[in-house]
């Protein structure tokens, strides 16, 4: 199908989010979008696929120009979204996720819908049990489902807005294959990521958004060099990894066991170091989450005990592991880690110990204006949370970790950041390091891994290798790992 | 400035709802063979027609806004306190019991009354942070909570004014013994409203509004109510702060329970409340949060209430009448809120 | 962004003209201001104007004076408790009949005491009515010496005796059930009087022995019923039906009973109930109704009303008996007995020969007489005193159920 976007202009308030943006794509095409954070690649997409109605300018699916008015209008016409926080119904089983929008009969058959996630998760080597409830899974596992459900509703045209920050990279060579036939088939795709090699490996085409309006476009062969500068309007400096100096001990796991419903972590031993950044690597689901929470105190261990910073924190919960200068930043931004209709400045006061009984305004403004500029977030000391773009939120969630801190917990810390911002959050991180926290990570990026750890620790079901380092295990090592394969020699050096 | 322009924008948004509710009032009236003009003159004039009957609207404002300042808090938090009819009930259960015990020691009656106060407080919020308690850690959600213990309650006036509260040779549920008239509330001449009785809904509404809008304490059950595992993990103490919302609203419903039995009705009686809970959780859906409402709406109400008083004396109608518009009224103003919510979803 | 804000004045402004409108539209501001030369009397009913009871008899009493007294005008409330108008109070809704003209006040039930005194002591230039109350009996317990206060009650006393009479006479099981409203010193008297009567043809009429009789009173805690306060009369009367009484005896103000009856009664198993208080009562269920028991309060509404208008009314304690050369005479006795379809020929020529006795003098209330616990009430011989009738502080021995409430 033949998508034309005409002069979309997007505001909200002040913010013009869509300036304008005109894009032609044409059936069979899979067109890349990118953008720095707040670019408004989010919003455009929303405007495709209905969930958003622009000020002005026009669409056009096969040169005839629509108006939809629900979403459900776009998916009939063939216009599908996946979304970069899933909209999802998490108190739904997995199964009635994917059966829910589907123009179907009133008793809609179970068994049938069964056979056909079973079948559309095993083309992609998906692991998603259809009895299982959505609010067990993880952000990575309701993102595939999504996709799994937007093709089984055989759409047209597939939006996927950052589809790839929470899949392996097995997983996401299944997918890029799958797009790729569906692109074939005569279906649109529209691509929106902020890493460049993806995008350049899979998308026929690409444009460049920058501050809502379109600031560019690109026919391979690209030049990397040059989308940045499309992207940012300047050069990026990344930072280099300084390879960390460890001190005591702020981290100590003794035999550390913990169970949920879904695995059990197998005893552990571990020390980490302050100054040091420990990454964790695995598929979604291999224990790297479940170790993440029982460190914060957020599910309690079945045997062994966890020590920080010499003191014994073994079952305590989350509460009081944070007065002892653990935190945990979870990866639902929207849903666990922010306060999506509070402003920053109001997470400003939440995370600060209450010393007065009256909100000190000016301060917290002030306090909040301070961490705009240093965090660079488009955004005011009192736009609400759910009005900034992904990218932003993640870096209000990390502009809220207040020193002193012993051990930073925290899950997928650069999802759906742009390049700058992953740095710029990076560099923070290291700060915090240096300042003597250190860092347990986990990302399903395993450049990200790669590039920030000190150690790397692979989790496979529940069973988790001895720290390696980075500098001596490659990229095809690592992945074997996580695969499952090599584990007996592992478990046995 | 600022804020009046704000609290005259959320009136305007307002007034769509309350038209519709008029109307729809209105046709059903009509339906009824009754006419919607004079109905709502009659309620008009009964509430407001003179200095008693503005008198008996503040009487019912005072405990209306007391219960409703209180539901503020849990709403804030997150919670639907549909215990809060039981919470009066205990307070005023709390109330009597102190009442009854002090009322023949040699104190000074603002004493006697004090400690009543404090008795019905501790009562209310007790009895509220048993919800509370049953949620957080029996994780029995408080809606059901509620109402199991909205039943004790009312079981357990009942067995006090049956039993061992009962007036001598009597066995009625027209109440306790009348308390001697040095332990009621005074009332302002030639009325039935105390000063006290407004003056507390005054300082409650007043106090839940700055907690609500100024303090930390206000802003971190704000947090809680709107996103609790969020709120948990930026380190707030979600689970105390649910039992903190809940106590907070039982003590007000407590005081509530203390207005009506020494400022209204004198004694315990059944129907201590007078609903005053439910017609709160009315007011509080829909002012949804916004403190500064809490005083003209529960007017509003309150007024209604009275006002209706006059539908059977004049016209001969059913007082329940002046329910169907309060229910109207809180079905209007959501709708008209939904129908903008969906217009803003996608504007 | 203003705009919503400026819309929102003028709705507001609007709707603020609108009511005002409203408002002065009518003849002035006061409410209703009586024609001078009406006279317009308020009446304050516990129950629902409808209840075939005891709330109705007052309404229609207050209907007879507007017919009877040409300029008359009763303005009323009725479901004057607080159940069912929660946050008011009696004297509150006198208040509000005092706003519509009101210019004689009658509160008609027993659980109003407290609003009435209340009102009387904050409106002394008001004549009041309380009904069934005692607080202007000089020979009372609870005298309050008010210059505005009348008590008026009908002696029930003789129209429960032959409700009982006639409960006796036609009980085949021997188990008369009383449907009892919540416990005071009225209540117990006239379940007592009930079953004197009960007893009277039981040992009188029938000559049978007093021991084979069984007289139970269940109280359901208050006047009628309130889901989830009192008890509900509807199952109580089930249960009186379901374990071997026949006939029921209602001192409550609704009719609960006589339904039931009707719902019970088989053909070989033949159930009835007497209603009290409304003389129409009986129409719920004639095929199983006894009679009915019932108050005439309007002629002496006519003379409160008159004497009022006269500006000759004088505070007084009324205890009315009926007109006993016709019980039943609608302008002259306030008490009197409606007979029902179902009672048995003979057992009303018995009926009428015990209202002659009771006209001849016949006093139930002669010793020798016991409590319920077994002291003694009246020694052989002796009767008793119109406050020792008032204020019987126990039933009478022969009697079950209880005395006082120790729920
Ligand atoms: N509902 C909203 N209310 C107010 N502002 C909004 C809303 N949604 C988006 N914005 C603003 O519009 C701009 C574009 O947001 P959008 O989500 O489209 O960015 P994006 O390109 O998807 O960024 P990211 O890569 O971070 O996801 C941002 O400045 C954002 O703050
Ligand atoms: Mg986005």
């Amino acid at each position: 199908m033949d998508i034309t976007l005409q002069d979309i202009r997007k505001t909200f308030g002040r913010v013009i989010a869509c300036d304008r943006v005109t894009l032609a794509v044409p059936g069979g095409t899979i067109q890349g979008l990118l953008g720095e954070n707040g670019a408004g690649k989010s919003t455009l997409m929303k405007i495709l696929s209905g969930f958003l109605r622009p000020d002005s300018g026009e669409i056009r699916l096969d040169g005839t120009p629509v108006i939809f008015r629900h979403p459900a209008d776009a998916v009939r016409t063939g216009v599908g979204m996946l979304h970069q926080d899933p909209l999802d119904y998490p108190t739904l089983t997995v199964l009635e996720n994917f059966m829910s929008g589907r123009p179907e009969r009133f008793f809609p058959s179970r068994s049938a819908a069964t056979r056909r996630l079973r079948e559309l998760a095993g083309t992609f080597g998906f692991a998603i049990d259809p009895r299982a409830c959505l609010d067990t899974l993880t952000v990575g596992e309701r993102q595939q489902l999504e996709i799994l459900r937007l093709l089984s509703l055989d759409v047209r045209v597939l939006i996927l807005d950052e589809p790839t920050t929470g899949i392996s990279a097995a997983q996401k060579a299944q997918l890029f294959e799958t797009l790729r036939r569906l692109a074939v088939e005569g279906r649109t795709v529209l691509f929106v990521s902020h890493k460049l090699e993806e995008v350049e490996s899979l998308c026929h085409r690409v444009a460049v958004l920058r501050s809502g309006a379109l600031a560019g476009a690109q026919v391979p062969p690209y030049t990397t060099a040059e989308l940045v500068a499309l992207m940012f309007g300047r050069p990026i400096v990344f930072p280099q990894r300084e390879p960390a100096a460890p001190g005591r001990p702020v981290l100590e796991l003794r035999a550390l066991s913990a169970m949920d419903d879904r695995l059990r972590l197998a005893p552990l031993d571990f020390d980490l170091r302050a100054g040091e950044v420990v990454g964790l690597a695995g598929l979604t689901g291999s224990g790297q989450r479940l170790l993440l929470r029982t460190c914060a105190g957020l599910v309690r261990p079945v045997a062994g005990t966890v020590r920080v910073n010499g003191r014994d924190l073994t079952g305590q919960v989350y509460p009081s592991c944070r007065r002892h200068g653990v935190v945990f930043v979870p990866t639902a931004r929207l849903e666990e880690g922010l306060i999506g209709d509070m402003n920053l400045s109001e997470h400003l006061l939440l995370v600060q110990p209450p010393r007065r009984l009256f909100i000190d305004r000016p301060r917290a403004l002030e306090a909040a204006e301070e961490r705009i500029r240093d965090f660079a977030i488009r955004g005011s000391p009192d736009s609400l949370m759910r009005e900034l773009s992904g990218g932003n939120q993640q870096r209000a969630l990390l502009s809220l970790l207040a020193p002193p801190l012993a051990l930073i917990l925290i899950e997928e810390p650069t999802r759906g950041l742009d390049l700058e911002s992953a740095a710029a959050v990076w560099t923070r991180l290291r700060a915090h390091c240096r300042a003597g926290a250190a860092i347990l990570f986990l990302s399903s990026d395993l450049d990200e891994i790669r590039a920030h750890s000190d150690r790397i620790v692979v989790f496979f079901c529940g069973r988790s290798s001895p720290p390696l380092d980075p500098s001596r295990t490659d990229r095809e090592e690592l992945g074997r790992l996580i695969g499952g394969k090599g584990w007996d020699r592992e478990a046995a050096g | 400035m600022i804020r009046a322009r704000v609290l005259c924008q959320q009136a305007g948004r307002q007034a769509g709802g309350v038209i519709l509710a008029l109307l729809a009032a209105s046709g059903l009236l009509l339906l009824a063979g009754a006419s919607p003009v004079e109905v709502f003159r009659q309620i008009g004039l009964g509430a407001f027609g003179s200095v008693t009957r503005l008198a008996d609207v503040l009487v019912v404002w005072g405990p209306l806004a007391l219960v409703t300042a209180g539901l503020l808090v849990t709403f804030a938090a997150g919670l639907w306190n549909i215990g809060i009819e039981g919470q009066i009930v205990m307070g005023a259960i709390g109330v009597t019991g102190s009442l009854r015990l002090l009322q023949d020691a040699p104190l000074p009656a603002w004493a006697v009354l004090s400690v009543a106060l404090a008795a019905g407080m501790m009562a209310g919020a007790a009895w509220a942070m048993l919800s509370g308690l049953l949620k957080t850690v029996g994780g029995v959600n408080e809606i059901f909570g509620g109402l199991g213990l909205n039943f004790i309650a009312s079981a357990l006036i009942l067995w006090l004014i049956f039993g061992p509260w009962k007036r001598p040779g009597i066995g009625s549920m027209s109440g306790t013994e009348p308390f001697p008239d040095s332990l009621w509330l005074p009332a302002l001449a030639g009325t039935r409203l105390s000063f006290w009785s407004v003056a507390l809904g005054l300082a409650a509404v007043g106090a839940v509004a700055l907690l609500l809008s100024r303090t930390v304490l206000g802003l971190r059950l704000k947090a809680v109510g709107r996103n609790f595992r969020a709120a948990y993990l930026l380190g707030v103490p979600a689970w105390r702060h649910l039992l903190l919302a809940f106590g907070l609203c039982g003590a007000l419903a407590g005081v509530a329970g203390f207005v009506q039995v020494t400022a209204v009705y004198h004694r315990l009686i059944p129907s201590i409340s007078s609903g005053y809970g439910f017609l709160g959780l009315m007011v509080a859906l829909i002012i949804r949060c916004r403190a500064a409402w809490v005083a003209p709406v529960a007017v509003f109400f309150a007024a209604i209430t009275i006002g209706g008083i006059q539908l059977p004396i004049a016209l001969q109608l059913d007082s329940s009448l002046s329910g169907v518009l309060q229910g109207l009224l809180v079905l209007g103003v959501l709708f008209s809120d939904g129908l903008r919510h969906r217009a803003a979803a996608r504007p | 962004m203003a705009r919503p804000g400026a819309w929102g004045m003028r709705l507001l402004a609007g709707l603020l003209l609108v009511g005002l409108a409203g408002c002065g539209s009518g003849p002035s501001p006061d409410v209703a201001t009586p024609r001078t030369d009406e006279f317009v009397f308020g009446l304050l009913m516990v129950g629902p104007a409808n209840d075939r009871g005891w709330s109705q008899a007052h309404f229609e009493a207050g209907q007879y004076v507007e017919k009877n007294v040409s300029g008359t005008r009763m303005v009323y409330v009725d479901k004057v408790n607080p159940a069912d108008r929660p946050g008011t109070t009696p004297a509150q809704l006198a208040n509000d009949l005092l706003d519509r003209g009101a210019r004689l006040i009658i509160f008609n039930s027993d659980d109003m005491k407290d609003g009435a005194l209340e009102f009387a002591r904050a409106h002394p230039d008001i004549p009041i009515i309380h009904i069934s109350g005692d607080n202007a009996w000089p020979k009372g317990r609870d005298f309050a010496r008010l210059p505005n206060l009348a008590n008026v009650m009908g002696r029930m006393e003789h129209g429960a005796a032959m409700a009982g009479f006639v409960a006796a006479m036609t009980t085949r099981t021997g188990r008369i059930g009383y449907l009892g409203p919540l416990i005071n010193d009225e209540t117990r008297r006239l379940a007592a009087a009930t079953y004197l009567g009960a007893r009277h043809a039981w040992t009188q009429v029938l000559k049978r022995d007093p021991g084979q009789l069984r007289f139970k009173v269940s109280w359901i805690g208050f006047w009628f019923n309130v889901p989830g306060v009192t008890a509900d009369p509807t199952q109580v009367a089930d249960g009186f039906f379901s374990s071997g009484f026949d006939v029921i005896v209602s001192g409550i103000d609704t009719t609960e009973a006589l339904a039931e009856a009707k719902k019970f009664s088989t053909p070989d198993k033949p159930a009835w109930a007497i209603p009290y208080d409304y003389v129409n009562a009986c129409a719920e269920a004639e095929g199983n109704c006894l009679g009915v028991p019932y108050y005439n309060w309007g002629p002496a509404y006519v003379q409160h009303v008159e004497a009022v208008r006269a500006g000759t009314w004088q505070p007084s304690f009324q205890w009315l008996d009926p007109d006993w050369s016709d019980i039943n005479n609608p302008d002259r006795s306030a008490v009197g007995f409606q007979k029902g379809a179902a009672l048995p020929p003979a057992a009303a020529q018995e009926l009428d020969a015990f209202i002659g006795a009771l006209a001849g003098g016949l006093n139930l209330w002669t010793g020798p007489l016991r409590y319920q616990d077994g002291t003694v009430f009246l020694k052989p011989g002796e009767t008793a005193t119109d406050t020792q009738v008032w204020y019987l502080p126990q039933l009478l021995q022969g009697m079950t159920g209880q005395s006082v409430s120790n729920q």
